[in-house]
């Protein structure tokens, strides 16, 4: 029979290292999810990416079993990775650390496409250049 | 430990630029709801499994999103608030519409996400033969053959409902006679522990790495008086362990089995079983190689859903 969706929990969490602490916990014990099954299954199938921080979509029935599908990298991530650096900066209006080509905002937002909640590409580059903005990076191009 | 939620009201487009934000203050995760994600619903089918959804049935904010991440109290992420208040409000310079940019404070009371769960835990038939019952439950065998494993599993892994335990208990039945010595390897619970015993196991000597786990395996096997001569100890994987067993059982994740193939190797009595389970499909022929490739002979291969179970065989004439 088929089963009916009773909570949709979306959460941006590390891969392959997922446990039990906050923000997994809460979101999910009081989804009525077994934490320790969710834990096991996400970490099983996210280890190749451990160390990466990864959103997954996690959807709840109501017999209480669930299904997760995880999302292409948060934008902040994918950022640091086109900009060769570890961190933002702390004082982005001040303190510049990066720099991103407005190519690679666009490259970012299309990969992101699908999992942002924009209107279109140009709508997506805007979140994804504001993102890097917030973050210390200057975006040129 | 004790925690504080940090939960901010903002819009759709600044999740991303709020989450980093968050995390950048020390958040391991952030939790998301986003109206829109919401919005994009229509009633019906859903999944690639003809689920169905109706998403007026579930609870959502009608408009912007929320963006909460938790500190442990140690951190005094309280006084961090107005720091992360300003930098949302501050996203407006970099183009984005951060909304409204109200933080919340909340603490978090441990104990009432770590049981919420146990109000849909109910009896599990995990095998023709067992009922795995959730020890505040109320439960009577069905027929006079019906085994019943009582279990609290707290916050430890094995409540009979996962796949990877129940193809753990198919392997047991399928090996099992009666009388052998197992060593039961990342234990959990003790799930497979106390299904052993009841199966009628000899010596158990079960393992787990974390401290918790083995503290919930003690206390289930206390719930269940047939259980009672298993021993649990804190170790990692086998090491330090020198046996000689007719059984070594593993639900873990497919990168610990790998380096624990050789030290089943050494413990395990020629004939003796290697069976292992927790193997997501993409890893399967890889632990299958390890196990191959360290003389073990693969007796059977199970699987339900996208998860893999092995029976693997020490031969008598080891070389």
């Amino acid at each position: 029979m088929a089963k009916k969706v009773a909570n949709i929990v979306k959460l941006q969490i590390p891969a392959g290292k997922a446990t039990p602490a906050p923000p997994v916990g809460p979101a999910l014990g009081q989804a009525g999810i077994n934490i320790m099954g969710f834990t096991k299954e996400f970490n099983a199938r996210t280890a190749d990416q451990a160390g990466m921080i990864i959103p997954v979509v996690i959807t709840v029935y109501e017999d209480r079993s669930f299904d997760f599908i995880t999302k292409t990298p948060p934008a902040a991530v994918l950022l640091k990775k086109a900009a060769g650096v570890q961190k933002g900066s702390g004082e982005p209006n001040t303190n510049k650390v990066a720099t991103v080509t407005k190519d690679q905002v666009k490259e970012i937002a299309e990969t992101k496409m699908k999992d942002l909640n924009a209107a279109d590409v140009e709508a997506a580059m805007r979140m994804v250049e504001g993102t890097a903005r917030s973050m210390g990076f200057t975006v040129e191009g | 430990m004790d925690w504080t939620e940090l939960s901010i009201i903002t819009t759709s487009e600044a999740v991303e630029a709020v989450s980093n934000i968050l995390m950048d203050h020390g958040a391991a995760g952030v939790s998301i709801e986003d109206a829109k994600d919401f919005e994009k619903l229509k009633p019906g089918r859903y999944g690639d499994h003809g689920e169905i959804v109706d998403p007026k049935d579930l609870t959502h904010i009608s408009q912007g999103a929320i963006v909460s991440a938790y500190y442990p109290n140690n951190q005094q992420i309280d006084q961090q608030a107005n720091q992360i208040a300003a930098k949302v409000r501050g996203l407006t310079a970099f183009g984005l519409n951060p909304g409204p940019v109200e933080v919340n404070l909340t603490p978090v009371v441990n104990q009432d996400w770590q049981t919420a769960w146990e109000k849909y835990y109910h009896p599990v038939s995990v095998s023709r033969f067992m009922t795995i019952v959730p020890s505040w439950e109320d439960y009577q065998p069905k027929v006079p053959e019906e085994k019943i494993l009582r279990l609290d599993p707290g916050m430890a892994f094995g409540t009979g409902t996962h796949p990877t335990t129940r193809l753990s208990l198919q392997a047991l039945e399928i090996v099992m006679q009666g009388g052998e010595s197992i060593l039961d390897v990342g234990t959990g619970s003790g799930v497979l522990s106390i299904a052993a015993k009841l199966m009628g196991a000899g010596e158990i000597n079960a393992f787990d790495v974390d401290e918790i786990a083995v503290r919930s395996a003690e206390k289930n096997i206390k719930l269940n008086p047939a259980a009672k001569d298993i021993h649990v100890a804190a170790n990692d994987l086998l090491k330090g362990i020198h046996q000689q067993v007719d059984i070594v059982v593993a639900n873990i994740l497919a990168e610990i089995i790998i380096p624990l193939v050789p030290q089943a190797w050494d413990n395990l009595k020629p004939n003796g079983y290697f069976l292992t389970s927790g193997i997501i499909k993409d890893k399967f022929e890889t632990v299958r190689d390890a196990m191959a490739d360290q003389g073990f002979e693969i007796i059977e291969t199970l699987k339900m859903k996208d998860w893999y179970g092995i029976i693997a065989q020490k031969p008598k004439d080891e070389d």
